[in-house]
């Protein structure tokens, strides 16, 4: 899917201090037990990231304009009851999972109008919509989770493309369409120039609101994604789901190497950290380190994760200064 | 590429760390059995009762045990997560007190394929999503929380001389243990037509969370006598806002789970009463059967830990 050129510019470039980290996790683990590199477990990591790694690509684009989305943990819960809602109502698999993307789209774009055309600032507009919407999830679902789907709902956690499981394979391919969008499109440019400067963007003639707000729906609608995963794989849609979801896509994005103050930083980084982050818990389950210690190491991690990449960050400005 | 070298220095150097760590423990070298326990969360006495019992158990059997949990007691993923990498693992047997009595079931289904057994302690799986998939549990372990909440209950009843406005802090909404256990209270205030239910609220199982609620409770319902709460956990977040609104004696409170905070709390007349689990001897129970499965040997599908009250 990336081509060598490509995948040269990734290595020499920013999201060189990732792919290292990755690797050598992972040489690490391969070393320390014999059940990390097997097939089956590093399919299985694969599984694990889809999760938070969806949840991720919409936060880039958030992050990358200089805002953040603190909503859509809850905004998983939401459109996952939504979901679960509307199949108990006997609606098929595909208008169930439409209603859903379509209310994730919505609370997305509500978050992004509070944003660009009430002036609030991002923090605390998706503050309030974090609250909203989990509120609005146990309003719906009256507090329990919804259980029992259909296959055709499962199969998206279960089926597998040529032995990729199928979260994977939907995971790359939206990985895949937003690399294509910030890297090959008028729009992807449109967002690092608003998180770089979004006054001047604005001078520039760019309608900076409306791209602003579609950035906000497309979270809302990477939490709806991460939700019909959610609801497959647990074949249970809960109003408690995706708490704390945000602060570990915000992770993700950080250790992929994006800037939180915006205008720099890549999808392809995002992916790489919410593969480490996955890896870790993997690995640390596997080598039995207990539960709190876990805690600490995947702490540790994002912390040397951004101090690794403001040195590079220093270094970059000082030779090109 | 002068940052390369910046990250050349320091990645190795934590990863090295984190090596020397994961050699160190040295658990896949050992020839010891390696038996799983997967609990709801390490941030309760109550399962931390329930490893201490195990871990004496596997040490005197010669087996070697992996505790592990997720960091919230409602995070199903994030269970699921683990016990799916435990698998990876290969445990031998996996013994798991569920988050998610249906949620969990895509999980067990996966440890069925890689046929390691599981034995469920403290919560049961759901029977029918489990035969929905047509997957298997080995055997469950714990005690009747129905019949716990009934005591609870009976407990109230008779210390108010059956007449009393009672509130409820409800656990984790449409998980099985809770529900349990509120079915057996309400079943045993049902007998009582004095006792009034005036207010029932989840807390999640959470001691702040059941201050809250608690101090919303004593708000809208001034004049409550009696509060059931499904764990202890809450049972003593409900004393401190009780205590925090200067009502400590007017309202008699009962918790489940024993620990030893709420005897403290009983000791003290704080709290009424609580329903003791035996959480070690459950985590005992449940080596000793991992240990009979590894043997191949027969488990009993049933195995019930005693229950009593404590007041």
């Amino acid at each position: 899917m990336i081509s060598g050129r490509t995948m040269r510019r990734i290595i020499a470039g920013r999201e060189a201090g990732t792919v290292l980290g990755l690797l050598v996790l992972c040489v690490a683990l391969w070393i320390a037990t014999p059940y990390f590199a097997t097939a089956a477990n590093l399919s299985n990591v694969a599984e694990q990231s889809a999760i938070v790694g969806v949840i991720a690509i919409g936060m880039t684009f958030v992050i990358l304009t200089g805002g953040i989305d603190l909503s859509v943990g809850s905004l998983v819960a939401l459109t996952g009851v939504v979901i679960g809602g509307a199949l108990q109502r006997g609606w098929p698999v595909a208008g169930a999972v439409g209603a859903g993307l379509m209310a994730g789209i919505g609370a997305g774009a509500v978050n992004g109008l509070m944003i660009t055309r009430g002036g609030l600032p991002p923090f605390i507009a998706t503050l309030g919509m974090m609250s909203v919407a989990r509120g609005g999830a146990l309003l719906l679902s009256d507090g329990r989770p919804i259980s029992g789907f259909p296959d055709p709902l499962r199969v998206i956690a279960t089926g597998n493309l040529l032995g990729v499981p199928a979260p994977v394979v939907l995971m790359l391919v939206l990985y895949f369409v937003a690399y294509l969008v910030l890297t090959r499109t008028v729009v992807g440019r449109y967002m690092y120039a608003i998180g770089g400067n979004e006054e001047a963007t604005v001078l520039a003639g760019v309608d900076v609101r409306f791209h602003k707000t579609v950035v906000y729906a497309v979270s809302g609608l990477s939490a709806a994604v991460c939700a019909v995963l959610l609801v497959a794989r647990l074949d249970s849609a809960q109003p408690i789901a995706g708490i704390g979801y945000e602060l570990d896509a915000i992770a993700a994005v950080v250790i992929g190497g994006t800037s939180l103050l915006g205008g720099s930083g890549s999808v392809i980084g995002t992916l790489i950290g919410a593969l480490i982050m996955s890896v870790l818990r993997n690995g640390l389950n596997l080598l039995g380190v207990s539960s709190y210690l876990q805690q600490v190491a995947i702490g540790t991690v994002i912390i040397v994760a951004v101090l690794i990449d403001m040195a590079l960050r220093r270094r970059i400005q000082r030779s090109t200064r | 590429m002068h940052g390369l070298q910046t990250v050349r220095r320091v990645v190795p150097a934590f990863c090295v760390a984190l090596l020397v760590a994961a050699c160190n423990r040295g658990a896949d070298s050992s020839t010891k059995p390696t038996v799983a326990l997967v609990v709801k969360t390490l941030n309760n006495q109550f399962f931390i009762d329930m490893e201490a019992g195990a871990k004496a158990a596997a040490d005197s059997l010669g087996i070697e045990l992996v505790v592990q949990a997720p960091e919230r007691e409602i995070d199903v993923e994030r269970q699921m997560q683990i016990v799916e990498n435990l698998i990876q693992r290969r445990v031998k047997v996996l013994l798991l007190v569920p988050n998610g009595s249906k949620e969990i079931v895509p999980a067990v289904m996966k440890a069925n394929a890689a046929k390691i057994p599981v034995v469920a302690v403290d919560t049961r799986i759901d029977a029918a999503t489990l035969a929905a998939s047509g997957a298997t549990v080995a055997s469950f372990i714990g005690s009747d929380n129905e019949d716990g909440g009934r005591m609870a209950g009976a407990f109230l009843v008779e210390k108010l001389g059956g007449s009393a406005l009672v509130a409820v802090l409800e656990g984790v909404p449409g998980h099985e243990t809770a529900d349990a256990r509120l079915r057996g209270f309400r079943t045993a205030l049902a007998g009582a037509a004095g006792m009034k239910i005036v207010a029932s609220q989840p807390a999640n199982m959470e001691r702040d969370q059941a201050f809250t609620v608690t101090q919303n409770i004593l708000q809208s319902n001034p004049g409550i006598t009696a509060l059931f709460a499904c764990n202890d956990v809450m049972a003593l977040g409900a004393v401190e806002a009780i205590a925090a609104a200067k009502r400590t004696g007017s309202i008699t409170v009962v918790g489940f789970d024993a620990q030893d905070d709420a005897r403290k709390a009983i000791a003290e007349q704080r709290m009424g009463a609580t329903v003791a689990q035996n959480p070690r001897e459950m985590g005992r129970m449940a080596v000793i059967t991992a240990s009979r499965l590894i043997r191949g040997e027969r488990v009993p599908a049933e195995q019930p830990v005693a229950i009593s009250l404590v007041k």
